[in-house]
């Protein structure tokens, strides 16, 4: 189940249970929004496996002019739920639909209520309407809206998903603590030579359409071209649904008036593509490693090509326009030249935050050249500076958002309320620990220098045999990365561990590796880079777990499995996270960021890394503790922790013991047996109350508190200003008193 | 063309082309090295820089964004042209005839871009050479900060074999020294940070947008003025060469009055003056707006009756 999923039943529940208790149902729409992968209810399209199929397809059944072919006769197909939804209740020679969808009016396509995605779609299903497009449609109209930030933050998509949205919404970013990654990604776009291969193919078949359409029907090429001449911007098109694709820059950094005449032409469009990306081509053939700003790119392009800057920032909204008049149905061929035409935007448009860096080779080591150009973004102020602009209230909120400091700095906002909570819990429910030493107090560190010694790697190990045997039900071992995490494991593999030693002489025992030692207690299950090894994985592991055999699952603390997947209850009781999860620093991209970091918002690269993995860690940590009844024991396992314990979120800082801060691996053992005995008591619903579950009289004595609290402190004011005697407080009195200074001198 | 080729044809000197049925003569010197893959796009690019050598005019030459934008589209239609071998003669003599015409312009505007992209590039290396300091600086920064941590445990290390006081309010100790140490330097470190400016945290924006289009054409400098401005025309009545005054009929003509340079003109000059002076002014208005800035109100108020009594005499007359 989604986020998105849960958070919409949570809001379910919520809207059941106010319902309940104000003995009336309120006016509420809530209503999720996500791909319309997620949303399809064509039997063919829904069957498509990749996102970009569906969108696709989508578009092709359900653009404007398809319609408008159908309706001269033309035989071409739509989509059946579509059309129903976008007549918005008038029948069109469907027999099914009855007078009830007549009455529907364009702004009420689904009835009041909170729906999760499961339920529109059962609702489209049995109403005959595209779930996808009865959301988008009914955003206007909803109380709340659930759906992932590139919604909101992605300027391509943002333009077209989110422009309806009123100037008083209140934004919520939840699970924030990866915001300004999100903001990066969102302007970021890497190009390989195999996507300019593409490219070019698209631009041919551009080029070839062309052609045929200007022996066709060379009025509606004349008509776009007087349109671009008149400099006329139809003012609903970037809303269309249907649009190829909107401008990758940011609403106030478009460049609003008429394309420049270069490119006013079909044809010369093209050849301007081509040249682009030729460009482009000849550049991916140098050796090198390559960094450079756009204002040099676009020195040396027009040096080179004579590609000037202001047509190139009118690139992708140009190729949208020709798209649209050309009347491509399969769009999936022309998304490469889609990205092109978006780079090429987004390189004019900005010069400031971003870098382009060119990598021959995928790694150090590689002798075959496979060239990537990044074009990154370095500032993740940018994406979301227009959210900030547009809104007045926005809330950024994660369990894991630590340092809060960081936030502010680095997306480039003021806070208004900055705040850090608790955990009201009934009992101390979570036992968080940090093992800097072995059982043999070798310290343990996955710091380059001594991460692959052997007395790590075996302590490391030692670590997870001990905890897989004292834990019941499911562990939780996060690595690093995933390069660590196999050679470990392949250690692991061929070593002996400590707690059967090598005094057995019998030959029929001859002693195991650590790893079977661990599989006599639990399965064990490894993340892979692979999304669905990952998730069939993820689904033994649940099994292993429910049936009472246990299991382990390895993965990686930046992996999916750290991002968006609960353990709650028995999935998880240990998680273990080996080692400090720092990004890896020798990326160009990340350098290049801590660069920028330092020169425009002085924060320094050890902070910031520091930062980076402490976020990761305390995620990987969370996702043991999911609910008041939960429990788990959270172990860090690295020297370095001791040292960053205070970058901690304040909830795993409070429940962090000054003694378990710095244990060796025995130490944690006896100490996660005594709390996993504690925890294995009777524990009962009563036992919270009034302290982590409130009920009316608790709340009502909490207000009673609060208020004469405030009654107190009004009284106390009072009686201070009364000793005063002079209503202004002791700042402006002192300022008059310079001001009287000042004229007697 | 294969090099080895291009230097068997071509190496006496210049030979015909040996692809069939082209009949141009080529020299060795002419042949370069292929940029593109697209051998179209090198061909295209080729002639560009023709092209692009000669219609070189710039945005703000133009009166509006209309007529520059009509001007890149035949541009880029004469280009295709070239290109695709549609009327090449006639293309060519057009462009020939341009070239010739606008030649002065053309020169200006190369000298111009010359200009800017020297600029540009004299600005990206000084760019490039701040960065490096300011990175620089930053290493040392570290280094700085590292060494002082190292000497501080050194020094703690030392004090616990020499001395024999508490080992951990030796500890203590130097810990807060080094703390005192260290807020000295960052002090120090930011008096000249803010004395040159603040440093790259001041600049006044992460990043710029540019591509703003600069059409005002700058106007030719008028000659200076010194009033800004004001002139002494009169806007609420006009001079007359003659005035109908009997008495002052006499003072017109009486050498006695005349010899002495007594001119009646002066006088009437003088007194229209006089009587028109101060009418455009609102005393009330202005003191109110004064009022309120200013605090020596009792000077304005003087100064105010004067004026208003000027302006009820300038009215009684």
């Amino acid at each position: 189940m989604s986020e998105i999923e849960k958070a919409l039943a949570e809001l379910k529940a919520l809207m059941k249970y106010r319902a309940d208790h104000l003995g009336r149902d309120e006016e509420f729409r809530g209503l999720g929004l996500t791909s319309r992968k997620n949303l399809c209810l064509h039997p063919s399209v829904k069957r498509e496996k990749s996102g970009s199929v569906v969108d696709a397809r989508c578009r092709s059944l359900t653009a404007g002019f398809v319609k408008e072919k159908k309706e001269r006769g033309e035989d071409v197909e739509l989509c059946v739920y579509h059309d129903v939804c976008r007549l918005g209740g008038i029948t069109l020679g469907l027999a099914k639909r009855s007078q009830n969808l007549d009455l529907l009016e364009p702004h009420n396509l689904i009835p009041p209520g909170v729906w999760t995605l499961d339920g529109m779609l059962r609702y489209g299903e049995q109403q005959k309407q595209c779930p996808y497009f009865t959301a988008r449609r009914m955003m206007p109209f909803c109380n709340v809206i659930i759906y992932s930030y590139h919604y909101l933050l992605d300027p391509k998509i943002a333009e077209r998903v989110s422009k309806e949205l009123s100037k008083d919404c209140i934004v919520v970013f939840d699970e924030a603590h990866n915001i300004d990654n999100v903001c990066i990604e969102s302007l970021s776009i890497d190009l390989t030579e195999d996507s300019l291969r593409k490219a070019t193919r698209g631009a041919n078949n551009l080029d070839r359409r062309i052609t045929e359409m200007k022996s066709t029907d060379a009025k509606k090429l004349q008509n776009e071209y007087e349109k671009l001449v008149a400099g006329l911007k139809e003012a609903d098109e970037g809303r269309e649904e249907d649009a190829f694709m909107a401008n990758p820059a940011l609403p106030d950094d478009l460049l609003k008036e008429a394309v420049p005449g270069n490119i006013r032409r079909a044809e010369h469009f093209v050849a301007f593509l081509k040249r682009f990306v030729e460009y482009l081509k000849t550049r991916m053939k140098v050796l090198h490693v390559i960094s450079e700003t756009p204002l040099s790119f676009l020195q040396h392009l027009k040096d080179l090509t004579f590609i000037e800057k202001k047509p190139l920032r009118f690139c992708a909204e140009r190729l949208t326009s020709l798209v649209r008049t050309l009347e491509l149905t399969n769009i999936e061929d022309y998304q490469s030249l889609q990205e092109v035409a978006t780079f090429a935007t987004l390189v004019a448009t900005y010069e400031q935050g971003f870098l382009l860096i060119l990598e021959p080779y995928e790694s150090e080591t590689a002798t075959v050249p496979n060239p990537i150009l990044h074009f990154t973004c370095l500032d993740a102020a940018i994406a979301i500076k227009p959210v900030f602009d547009r809104f007045s209230s926005v809330i950024i909120t994660s369990g894991t958002i630590s340092p809060l400091e960081m936030y502010p700095k680095m997306l480039g906002f003021t806070t208004v309320v900055q705040e850090s909570y608790t955990m009201t819990l009934a009992r101390r429910s979570f036992l968080p620990m940090i093992v800097t030493r072995g059982s043999d107090q070798v310290a343990i560190s996955s710091g380059f220098q001594i991460r692959n010694e052997p007395s790590v790697v075996r302590n490391y190990g030692n670590l997870v045999m001990e905890f897989s045997k004292l834990t019941p039900d499911g562990i939780v071992v996060f690595f690093p990365s995933y390069l660590y995490m196999e050679s470990i494991i392949s250690m692991w593999q061929g070593m002996v561990s400590l707690s059967c030693p090598v005094k057995v002489v019998n030959f029929a025992n001859i002693p195991k590796g650590i790893l079977d030692e661990v599989w006599k207690y639990k399965l064990i299950l490894v993340e892979t880079p692979d999304s669905q090894e990952t998730s069939l994985a993820l689904e033994t592991y649940r099994t292993a777990c429910c049936n009472g055999r246990g299991a382990v699952l390895l993965c990686v603390a930046r992996g999916k499995v750290s991002e968006g997947i609960d353990f709650d209850h028995h999935y998880g009781r240990t998680v273990i996270c080996i080692g400090v999860p720092f990004q890896y620093t020798e990326s160009r991209i990340l350098k290049a960021r801590l660069e920028f970091l330092r020169e425009n918002y002085r924060i320094r690269e050890n902070d910031f890394l520091s930062f980076d993995a402490m976020r990761h860690a305390a995620q990987c940590l969370g996702r043991v503790l999911r609910g008041k009844d939960d429990y788990g024991v959270m172990v860090l396992a690295d020297r370095r922790f001791q040292k960053k314990r205070n970058q901690l979120p304040k909830w795993i800082q409070q429940a962090l013991l000054d003694s378990d801060t710095n244990l060796s691996t025995d130490m944690a053992v006896a100490s996660a047996k005594k709390f996993l005995r504690t925890m294995a008591q009777p524990f009962h619903a009563s036992d919270q109350e009034g302290i982590s579950t409130w009920s009316l009289a608790d709340l009502e004595r909490h207000k009673e508190k609060v208020e004469e609290e405030k009654i107190r402190e009004l009284r106390e004011a009072k009686r201070n200003s009364a000793r005063n005697g002079a209503p202004g407080d002791d700042f402006e009195d002192y300022e008059m008193e310079a001001a009287m200074m000042e004229i007697d001198a | 063309m294969c090099e080895s080729c291009v230097d068997r044809i071509f190496s006496q000197g210049p030979a015909p082309c040996p692809v069939a049925g082209c009949n141009r003569t080529l020299r060795k010197q002419r042949f370069r090295a292929q940029t593109f893959g697209d051998i179209q796009v090198e061909k295209e690019v080729d002639i560009r820089r023709r092209v692009a050598k000669i219609f070189n005019r710039r945005q703000d030459e133009f009166e509006t964004l209309n007529d520059y934008n009509n001007y890149l589209e035949e541009v880029e239609t004469l280009t295709f042209n070239l290109l695709n071998g549609v009327d090449v003669s006639a293309t060519e003599s057009k462009l020939a005839e341009y070239a010739a015409q606008n030649a002065a312009v053309i020169s200006h505007n190369a000298t111009l871009e010359y200009q800017e992209s020297a600029s540009q590039e004299a600005r990206q290396a000084a760019e490039k050479e701040e960065t490096r300091l300011r990175r620089e600086a930053a290493r040392r920064e570290d280094e700085d900060e590292r060494r002082a941590r190292e000497e501080g445990r050194k020094e703690i290390l030392e004090q616990l074999t020499h001395s024999n006081k508490n080992a951990v309010e030796v500890v203590k100790e130097t810990k807060r020294v080094e703390v005192l140490k260290r807020r000295r330097a960052a002090q120090q470190a930011k008096a000249p940070a803010t004395a040159t400016g603040g440093g790259p945290s001041t600049k006044p924006s992460p990043f710029i947008i540019k591509g703003l289009k600069s059409t005002t054409a700058l106007s030719p400098e008028k000659p200076y003025d010194p009033f800004g401005g004001l002139t002494d025309k009169r806007s609420y009545y006009v001079l007359q060469d003659h005035y109908e005054h009997p008495w002052l009929d006499q003072a017109r003509t009486d050498p006695h009055i005349t010899a002495g340079g007594y001119s009646v003109k002066e006088y009437c000059a003088r007194s229209m003056f006089e009587a028109f002076s101060g009418l455009g002014v609102f005393v009330e208005e202005e003191v109110a707006g004064r009022g309120d800035a200013s605090e020596g109100s009792g000077a304005l108020d003087a100064v105010a009756t004067a004026v208003a009594a000027v302006k009820a005499e300038g009215s009684g007359s």
